[in-house]
This record gives C-alpha cells, structure tokens and sequence, in this order.
C-alpha cells in the first residue's frame, strides 16, 4: 500500500515528488507521420498520444451533417489503445470516449476558421497509447499541435491542463487545500479535479465532473489557467524548432 | 528519417536527471498481475527542516498561500550517552512497529525524522500504527518531522538488480541518515566558523545486519534498546518495546507446539464462502474463560467453542473463522463456573515447555464437565460445537489489569533483573498476559495497561508489553483512569484546536438584543412562554424545558424546548470532530466525561433559568385526551422560569396553594403526560426494569457514604413522556425529509430463542407463562408475573426480561426497511434521539437534520452521505454502550468502596444456578454476585445439581437445598477479587 494524497501537507510535496504548480515533464513531437496532412505526439507524463489530421478535404458526405451552413466540420475519433491502462482491455472507451470526441469537436470548431472551408472536414484521429491522467487535456494540446502541422489557420493555440484540490471536501479547513496542477492517474482517482482548456487568457474547455466546494473552484481555475499559458509555452517552443529545423 | 522516430531522445530532455520512475508489480484480488508504472521527480529543494540549517530555509517549498511550513527539528536537541552533542533519530520500519508506544512517550523521543521510506512500510505493515506515527507528526511538541527521501535526488536509492525490496529499503535508510550527517556538519559549518555541537543523527534499528553495514559505513547507529538504555528512566521505557520481535529469533529454535496452525487466507475464504466454514466475532463467557460462543450467520443459535484448543489462541472480540466439530464432539454449555486463577494458579510464566496447552486441572474440569453431560440423558443437549481455525482480524486494545503476585519471581524493588510475569487483565474474559519486565517489584499492586503483542502456537498465553503504570491499586483515580480506558472512554481534556471553536465571548456570550442580529434570522420570540425545566437535582447541563398553557379552542399548547447545541457546534469543525468521536457524555459516579466543553455544556447551551438562550423547539396543539392536533418545529429563543429537581417539581405541584402560570402549567403537563403515558402501554410499550441505585458521596472528597435505590416520582416519568413524544415526532418529520439518510433508532424485537429459557425457568419453579408473540403480549405477561407472598419478584422477572432483549440502536434510515424502524420497547414505529444534544451526539445531528428539513439551515454535505451516517451510527452505538458500561463499573466500585469493612445482613435472590454455584441478588444494594459452593464450606461440599427443576441440593454439614427465584438471607462484606483486583461485595449464604 504506497501513499495517498492524504500526505501532501504533510511536506507540500506529491505522489511523485511534484510541488503544488508544477507540470509534469512534457515531450512533444510534430510531423510524426509522413502520410497524413499534420500530425503530433504527445507525452504529459505517462500519457501519452498521437494525433493525426487529414483535411481540409471533401466531406464524404454531400449533407455536411453537424456542421453548419458554409463552415468546415471537424471530425474527431479518438481511439484507446488496449494496452495502454493498467489493465489490458478489449474493446475501450464508448459513452468516454464519445464525450471527449464532442468535446473536442466543438472546442475546435470554435477555435478554427472554419468559415474559410466550406462544404469540407477536417478531421482528427487521436490514438491514445498510455494513460496516466489527465486525458482530456493530452488530447486537446496534441490536437493542437497536428492542428498547426496541418497549417490549419486559427487564431491561438488550445492548450490544456488538470488542476485538483488537494484537501477532500470533507475537511473545512481551506487552510489546506492547495489546488494542485496537471494530475497523475493516481492522483485524478482520489481527488476532485477539473480539465481546463484556455486559449490565450480565454477559457474555452472547462470540464467538471467530481464535487467541488464552491470557495475552492476560484483558486483552481486561477492555477489552471496559468497552468495553460506555460503549457502554451512549451508547444510552442515544440512549434518554433520544427520550424527551424525543416521551415 | 529522423522526424519519424518516437523514441525519445535525452537530448531532448536537456539531460533531465531528474527524472525516474518506479515500476512494480502487484497482483490484484481477482488474481490478476498488474504492472505499474509511476514517475518520480527527483528534487533537490526538499528541506532538512533542522533549525540549524540555513540553506534549507531558502529553499524550502511554499504552498499556494505563499506560506513556509515552519522548522521542525530543535537545534539543541536532546543528548545521550553516546551521543553528547545532541542527536536527531531515525528509526526504521521495525523500531516504529515494536516500540510506538515508546514513541509517543511525552517526556523522550524528541526531534525524530521519519524517513518516507520507513512511513510507506509501516503504512504497508500495519496501518493502526500509519496513523499513530501520522498523529505523531502533527504533535508540535515531538518534533516529528517527515523527510521525503526518495523524493530527494541525493538519497534517493535505485534498486539493484537482484536486491530484495528489504535491503534497498534499508540501505535508503542508510543513505539518508549519511546525507543527514554530511548535510548538518555543512549547515553547522556555514552558520559560524568556530566549532559548533553538531546534533549526529542516529539510525534506530534492531536489524543486525543493517547494525553491522551502518557501522562499516561510519553511520551512527543503535538498536532501539541500545538506545534506550542510555536514557534516563530505561527501565520503565524498555520494558514498552513490543515483545513480539525478540521472541520471534528466540523462537525459531523451540519445537513444542500448543495450537493447531492456522488455516490459509485462502482457504478460510472459500471456505466461508462454500458454507463449510463460518466466520463470526469470538466471544467468551463471563462466568466460564474455557467457554466461548459465536454467533454466525447461518444458524439461529451461537455455536459453542469450548476448551483451550478449541478456542485456538482467539481473543474475546477477535473475529474469527470456524468449523463445526463432528456430532460426536458437541457438548453442552457449561452449568458450571470455571475461573482461570483457580485452575492454572501455578503457571510459571517463564516456563514454557514441558507442559501442555490443557493444563491437568482444567483437563479434569472438562473431564468433569463431559461426564456430566453424558450422564443426562435429556434429549438435545449438546449443542454444535465448533473450533476455530482461522483469524479474520485481531480485535486487540489495550488493556487494564494487575501484576500476578505469585508469577512474581523476586519482588524486591531494587532488582533490576528482567522478568517474565504475568499481568491479569480486568476484564475476565481475557486471558493472562506473558509480560517481561524489570520493574516487577514495582509494579505489584499496581493498575497497569498492557499491550498483546502476538500469540505464536507455542505459546499457552499471549505475549505483551508494558504501556503504563495508573497508580495503585483501589485508588481512586488509578480505578477511574482503569475504567475509563476498559471502556475506551475519551478523558484527556479537550485540545485547544477544539476549544478555539468556541464563541470568543465566553461566558459572556448573550442572546443579542437587536431582532436583526443574524442570530434571531428564523427564531421565534419565545421569551414570554411560561418555560421551565425538571431534571434530576444538580444537574448543570440542561438539555430540555417545558411549558403548556392553555388555547382559546381548549386544547392545549405544549412546548419541548431543546438546547440548540448546532447553532454553537458547527459541522466538521475541530468541536464537531471531537463531539462525534466521544458520541455521548459518560456519567460516573463522582466525575462526569463531556462531550462538549463545559462553556458551552454547562452554560451557553444548558437551559439554565432566568436567562435567555436559544432553543430547538417542538410545540403540539394536545386536546384534553391527549390527542395530537398538529406539531411544528422552530428555532426559538426562550427564558426558562425555574430549575426545579424532580423532587421540587412535584412538591409544587401537589401544593394546592400555588396557582400561578407556571405551576398550572406543570399540571396541565402532568395530566397529558399521564394519559399519553397510558396511551402508551395500551399500544404495547414495555415497563423494564433495570437495578438503579445511586451512590451517595461526601461532598469534599467524594468518598461513598451510602448506597440508595433511585426513587422514582410521577415527575420523572412526565418529563420522559413528553421527551418521547418530542423524539417520535422528530423522527417522522426528519424521515420525510430525508427517507435515505435520517439517523433513526431502533429496538429490534428480541429473537424467541432469548426468551426460551427465562419462560422455561418461570414455567417450572412458578407455573407462569411468558409470551413474545408481540411486545403488547409481553408487556401484559409480565404483568401477570406476581408472587402474592414476594412484591420484589415482578420486578425481578423485569430485570431479567430486560436482559434477554436486544439493544437498542442507531441507523440510518436508508439501511432498513421502514418495518425494521420499530422500536420494540417503547411502542412506536419510528423513533429518534432529539432531546439532549448536550451529551449525545446522535441528537445533535438530529437537530441538523431537523433544521434542514424546516429550512432553517442548508444541510451539511456530510449529513447527506449514507456512509458517513452509518459510520458515525457505528461509532455512537459502541460509544452509548461503552459508556452505559463504564457508568455501571463506577457504581460497582464506589458500592465495593462505600460497603467496605462492613458487614451487613440482607434479602436477595437467586438469579441464576450452576452446579457448582448460584448467583444472588440483592436489590437493595443493586449488586448481584456468585455464591460457589466451595464458598460455603472446606473441602467443597457435594451436590446434586437437578438441572430441569432448576435446585441444587446441597449435602454434607450444610445440607440445604437453594433454587431458582428462591428469597435467600445472605451477609454482605467485601473482599477483592484475586481475579481482577476490585473490591467487590462478597455475599455469603446465612
């Protein structure tokens, strides 16, 4: 039986040695693969995926379907690896899955100029090879990265991260609860966490699902969106090699 | 192409060393192997926290507030022997497992670092004890400080190939107390150029090897007793090291074997699974150590386990895995008394071998005892009888007893030798436990706590240490302390973390004034009600008051108005945590343990008179026949009128010349309570009896004078009635409100099988029946259970139904089916506890619920979670019985103190018979005691014991018969108990 969360105010430190603001470590690759329009590996930690985009390209579809009138649709699959939690499974993901898929869809839908496409889509496949918390977030930063590979205009990038409270709800004293950055699997089971995705200062993903105290959703997102901004800023040192080396 | 690589490339990292990773395998219930993987960050910024060092301070870590977390570690620590400079320890895993009694010693153990090495195996080892090094940590005082080694790049420690997990861990201990060297001699160094005393740090283990490679690389290091003797008062702190891991090397050369192994986990599951094994909670009999029951599921009945062997080093309380024994080898439950110190006197605690589990005298006992049971020829008296093969969970505590004289090998004080003794615990069903000690001739006549530390197969008794002395013997507040411990009852006064909670005013605190004070947001203006409380004389913590008054229709309005203990407690607070971890106030006879702080208990809560306090109040519209109209609940504000005792309450009343308001009221009260009281016996509401009586103490120094049954007035049952009805109404309002989560009590209707023998018993000795179809049939039987010739003897067959009922118990209402609400004693369908929040927590979260449900208040997120209710149900319901407990042991104390060199004579009766003794009680005194038959003469006197007719005919010199029910005279002196070390009432048959 390693530790638990319980021990953070013991030393201020967690499960794997982070302080409270710290990211994991964060590797990131693009033009991963040759064939496809833009694509980008991503590691946060042990989470770690590939993303892939085709497009802009001519739907298949003559109706455009869940697109609107003159706009490009952004398709996402998102596809779990059977070997990439803990346990081997079969088949993964579904109703999972197919919320991350929409969320990401209509995040980037937003984000993107669409209007500059009309009657095509562009769509992302991400295929997730390990999971190590944090998932939402992995997923919409490679997104991003593809995105720009793609040469796809938009107007920012997209970057993600999780942020916890530390303290479980029960305790009253807010003395305590530091909101921590960019969770760990081990973390994520045990604490109430929210993934946050900012473009720029703005919010543009904010994803809640455990129960939070109210007084405490202020500090975390205030973490998170700083979180964002240095996320921003490793991708886009990511960005900027690539583009000396083969720009 | 290089772009399409994955792999990582270091260069990309920019070399990070920082970076590792602990990969491990575990395998998981279902059988399964998972391989984990997790990252570590390796760091350098993780502070020494020694308030020597400097450079740490600079370094160290803020939290979101920006906040440093203060230096723990003294930078003039305590010295030692070797150690003159001063020292700071660290302990490995086995030093915090066998001597965390020594730690948590206030007056040694000082400036420890607790490696997270060391804290994640005693996590994994034992997590009772995870918890007590936790608390530890938090003790400002102890200079716990938690060093997170594995997290530090300099002593983190890769695990070598082929390295068991032990060794890696050790030298991870190593290496951090090196680092700890090398890093304090830097830190000394840079504070001042001259030569400072540099605090060494110490590794504490017990592990030899670890010892010697320590030494070979210049650590300091010792073993845990090492240590300790070079400390002041060794003696007493040596003899605390757990004996369970010097025994354990000791061991492995002796073969003898007294106990059967134990079966495997595994085996034990499949087998309770299969329903050829059962599993259940040990319990032993009171009156008989060799004999133990166990109720399982499967039958009705408790399985009988009977013998030494048989028991297979189970404790009272343990839960335990058994199997059913062959037809051949069931017995019935013992007719006779068996107590260990008459049989196994002689055990020499030093010997072990040579002996064997069952010593020759308790062979004969139950050789005895088998030849009895043969020679009747009854039908259906063996019972199942089964042994225990496995143990689920130890349920070991810590307990209270005394030093066995004769197992005493020198008695001198001033020998220091180390001795095995034994140490006789107080509560009988637990056997003696092996103690090696030094100070032996100290500690006879001594209270003591103790320990079990383990109980190996070649071992007849289980093995303990020391905790604590209490003081001596019969004292009185060794004898207090003793109880309160017995019964695990909370006495340290409260922490200041829980008294910060309280209103900054003090007493001072008032009612505001101003209507718009946030304190009168949804109270009602009860001021001018003509409100007054009843309660026993000197009672200063008042939980209730009453009024009544008549309404323009006729009917009547009456009011219960509670202390509005939630508006000062708070939920999860430091208060709250306290309150819900003591559950209930305990009374003894000249001390009384809070629940809350006495500011608020005794005064800011309590409904003293002619003061306004707060109040949660239930008012009724009542017709004259005490038919309900409508109820409502409100937060009030009230000035109570008087304090009256019972006894003044009802000398006013029957005053004819008082007619003002308040006394008026008190009849109008008087006669509802009178006829919902008959409402209540009508529905089938039971009348038990329990033997009450009441200590009369010197005032000054509360030594016993006199000993008094409670007399019971017509006020007392008029304050009860209208609690019930206040308690019944707020259950059902709560439970609308809340169907899954209302914390409710219930009174389960008492299985036939209790009753069986208490009918039999009336059916032969007095031809009466007893039915128990419903409680209204048990009610009207025990009615009909009179002797025309002997008043007392309702009343005695009261006290014994009461006994064979269940106890009544909190839940929460999502765990039963509204039906299973009932309770069974008082008649009601549905029942709670709402009307003393002062001293029960279970009425303090009513009033939380009921707040909520008249949305006065939004309810806490922890009253909304069935699993947290039916903790806090768990821990109330153990807490309520301990304390009814330990109330009843004071009160056997101070009866043994206050009969004490007396020498009375007294009627009693016989309860209950064996074939080598009966049990006689005497109302008078409330106390009830066995009579053996070796009591009544030397040599112990024949008998015939007729089971069925329930007589001992006794022969030889004495040649008397005694049976059931029978009115004996008996004399009463004292004497103390060999067994347990009270003095208790002796009764002897005249």
């Amino acid at each position: 039986m390693p530790l638990d969360t319980s021990i953070y105010p013991l030393a201020l430190l967690r499960l794997d040695g982070r302080r409270w603001n710290e990211l994991r470590r964060i590797h990131a690759q693009v033009s991963v693969q040759a064939a496809a329009d833009g694509s980008s590996y991503l590691e946060m930690g042990n989470t770690r995926v590939i993303c892939v985009v085709l497009g802009p390209a001519e739907g298949k579809d003559k109706g455009q379907r869940g697109a609107r009138e003159g706009e490009a649709k952004v398709g996402v699959e998102i596809a779990v690896a059977g070997f990439s939690g803990m346990e081997r499974r079969r088949r993964v993901g579904n109703k999972r899955t197919s919320e991350m898929q929409h969320c990401l869809s209509t995040a980037f839908s937003s984000l993107l100029f669409t209007h500059l496409y009309p009657h095509s889509t562009i769509s992302i496949s991400i295929h997730i090879l390990s999971q190590d918390g944090s998932l939402l977030a992995a997923c919409l930063n490679a997104a991003t990265l593809a995105l720009i590979d793609a040469g796809i205009p938009m107007s920012d990038y997209l970057t993600a991260c999780t942020v916890a409270s530390s303290a479980s709800s029960s305790s009253s004293d807010t003395a305590t609860s530091d909101p921590l950055l960019d969770l760990n699997g081990l973390e994520e089971q045990e604490l109430p966490f929210l993934t946050i995705g900012a473009v720029g200062e703005k919010v543009s993903v904010l994803m809640l699902e455990t129960r939070v105290r109210m007084e405490r959703v202020e500090g975390m997102l205030a973490v998170g969106v700083e979180g964002c901004k240095r996320v921003r800023a490793i991708l886009d040192g990511v960005v900027r090699t690539y583009e000396k080396k083969f720009g | 192409m290089e772009y399409f690589s994955l792999k990582r490339s270091s260069a990309l990292d920019q070399g990070q060393t920082n970076l590792s990773s602990k990969v491990y395998v575990r395998s998981t219930k279902s059988g399964k192997v998972q391989k984990i993987v997790r990252e570590l960050y390796l760091r350098r910024d993780i502070p020494c926290s020694s308030s020597l060092c400097r450079a740490c301070l600079e370094i160290a870590p803020t939290d979101y507030s920006k906040k440093v977390a203060p230096f723990v570690l003294s930078d003039t620590p305590a010295g030692s022997k070797n150690f003159p400079n001063g020292q700071y320890l660290v302990p490995d895993t086995n030093a915090f497992l066998t001597g965390m009694d020594l730690f948590e010693v206030e007056t040694a153990f000082h400036d420890v670092v607790v490696l997270q090495t060391v804290l994640e195996e005693v996590k994994n080892q034992s997590l009772p004890l995870y918890h007590r090094l936790i608390a530890l940590t938090k003790n400002e005082g102890k200079r716990f400080y938690v060093f997170f080694n594995e997290f530090r790049q300099e002593t983190y420690v890769i695990r070598n190939a082929g390295e068991t997990i032990n060794d890696r861990n050790d030298r991870a201990v190593r290496k951090a107390v090196l680092w700890y060297n090398h890093h304090l001699s830097e830190a000394v160094a840079a504070r001042s150029k001259k030569q400072q005393r540099i605090p060494s740090v110490v590794m504490i283990t017990d592990d030899r090897d670890n010892l010697q490679k320590a030494k070979s690389d210049g650590i300091p290091a010792l073993s845990l007793s090492e240590f300790v003797s070079g400390l002041e008062n060794a003696d007493e702190l040596l003899d605390m090291i757990s004996a369970a891991q010097e025994r354990r090397e000791v061991r492995s050369s002796k073969a003898e074997v007294f106990y059967p192994e134990y079966f495997t986990m595994s085996k034990m599951m499949t087998g309770v699974k299969a329903g050829t094994l059962h599993q259940g909670i040990f319990n032993v009999s009171p009156y008989n150590y060799l004999e133990g029951s166990i109720h399982v599921p499967a039958f009705d009945k408790s399985l009988l386990i009977l013998g030494r062997e048989n028991s297979n080093r189970a404790v009272s309380g343990d839960v335990v895995v058994v199997e059913v024994l062959p037809k051949d080898q069931w017995k019935a439950p013992s007719t006779k008394i068996i107590e260990e110190e008459t049989l196994n006197k002689n055990d020499n605690p030093e010997v072990e071998d040579g002996e064997d589990v069952i010593s020759e005298r308790e062979r004969r006992a139950l050789q005895e005892e088998v030849k009895r049971v043969h020679g009747q020829s009854a039908e259906g008296r063996p019972q199942p009888t089964a042994r225990v093969v496995g143990i689920i969970k130890r349920n070991w505590r810590q307990y209270v007893g005394h030093i066995d004289r004769d197992s005493v090998r020198s008695t001198s004080k001033s020998s220091r030798q180390q001795q095995m003794v034994f140490l006789v615990p107080m509560d009988k069903r637990i056997p003696k436990i092996r103690i090696r000690t030094r100070q032996a001739g100290e500690l006879l006549g001594q209270r003591v706590l103790a320990t079990i530390d383990s109980w190996e197969r070649d071992s007849r008794y289980p093995v303990g240490h020391f905790v604590r002395s209490l003081g001596e013997l019969e004292s009185k507040g060794a004898e207090t302390e003793a109880l309160l411990l017995e019964w695990d009852v909370q006495y340290r006064p409260f922490p200041k973390i829980v008294l910060d909670c309280l209103p900054p005013e003090g007493h001072e605190w008032k009612v505001p004034a101003s209507l718009d004070d946030p304190g009168w947001r949804g109270r009602k203006d009860l001021r001018d009600l003509l409100v007054c409380s009843i309660d026993p004389p000197g009672c200063v913590d008042i939980d209730d008051a009453l009024h009544a008054r008549k309404l323009p229709n006729g009917n009547f309005e009456v009011g219960v108005h509670i202390a509005d203990v939630s508006h000062f407690v708070k939920p999860n607070n430091a208060m709250d945590k306290e309150a819900s971890q003591r559950g209930t106030t305990v009374y003894l006879v000249d001390k009384r343990i809070d629940m809350l702080p006495m500011l608020l208990g005794t005064d800011l809560c309590s409904l003293k008179p002619y003061v306004e306090r707060y109040a949660f109040t239930v008012l009724w519209e009542i017709t004259t026949n005490a038919d309900i109209v409508s109820v409502d609940f409100t937060k009030s504000v009230i000035r109570s009128r008087e304090a009256f005792s019972y006894e003044q309450a009802q000398i006013r009343i029957d005053d004819e010349s008082q007619q003002d308001g308040l006394t008026n009221g008190m009849r109008t009260l008087m006669m509802l309570s009178k006829k919902l009281r008959q409402k209540r016996y009508d529905a089938g509401a039971l009348n038990l009896a329990s033997p009450e009586v009441k200590v009369q103490t010197e005032s000054e120094t509360s030594d016993p004078v006199d000993v008094q049954t409670k007399r019971l007035l017509d006020t007392n049952s008029l304050v009860e009635e209208f609690m019930l009805l206040a308690n019944i109404s707020v259950a059902g309002k709560n439970y609308e409100a809340f169907p899954q989560t209302a914390l409710l009590r219930r009174h389960g209707a008492p299985p036939k099988t209790n009753f069986e023998e208490l009918g039999n018993q009336l059916k032969v000795k007095k031809g009466l029946e007893i039915r128990t179809d419903s409680s209204k049939a048990l009610a009207d039987s025990l009615d009909t259970c009179v002797d025309h010739k002997e008043p007392f003897f309702n009343t005695l067959v009261r006290i014994m139904a009461t006994r064979c009922m269940m106890s009544a118990e909190y839940f929460c209402a999502g765990s039963q089916a509204y039906p299973e609400f009932r309770h069974y004693g008082l008649a009601s369908e549905i029942y709670t506890h709402f009307t003393s929040p002062i001293r029960r927590y279970a009425d303090l979260e009513a009033h939380r619920q009921l707040a909520a449900a008249i949305d006065y208040e939004p309810l806490d997120p922890s009253l909304h979670s069935k699993a947290k209710l039916e903790g806090i149900c768990k821990n109330i319901n153990m807490r309520h019985r301990n304390a009814q407990m330990a109330g009843r042991a004071s009160i056997e104390y101070y009866v043994g103190q206050a009969l004490k060199g007396k020498d009375i004579k007294e009627e009693g009766f016989i309860m209950k018979i064996f074939s080598n003794g009966f049990v006689v009680f005497v109302p008078r005194f409330g106390v009830e005691s066995l009579i053996r038959l070796r009591d009544l003469a030397t040599p112990e006197p024949e008998a015939e014991f007729d089971a069925e007719n329930y007589v001992l005919k006794v022969k030889g010199d004495i040649n008397r018969s005694v049976e059931l029910f029978e009115k004996v005279t008996v004399r009463i002196t004292d004497e103390i108990e060999e067994s347990t070390g009270k003095r208790k009432v002796k009764l002897t048959l005249v």
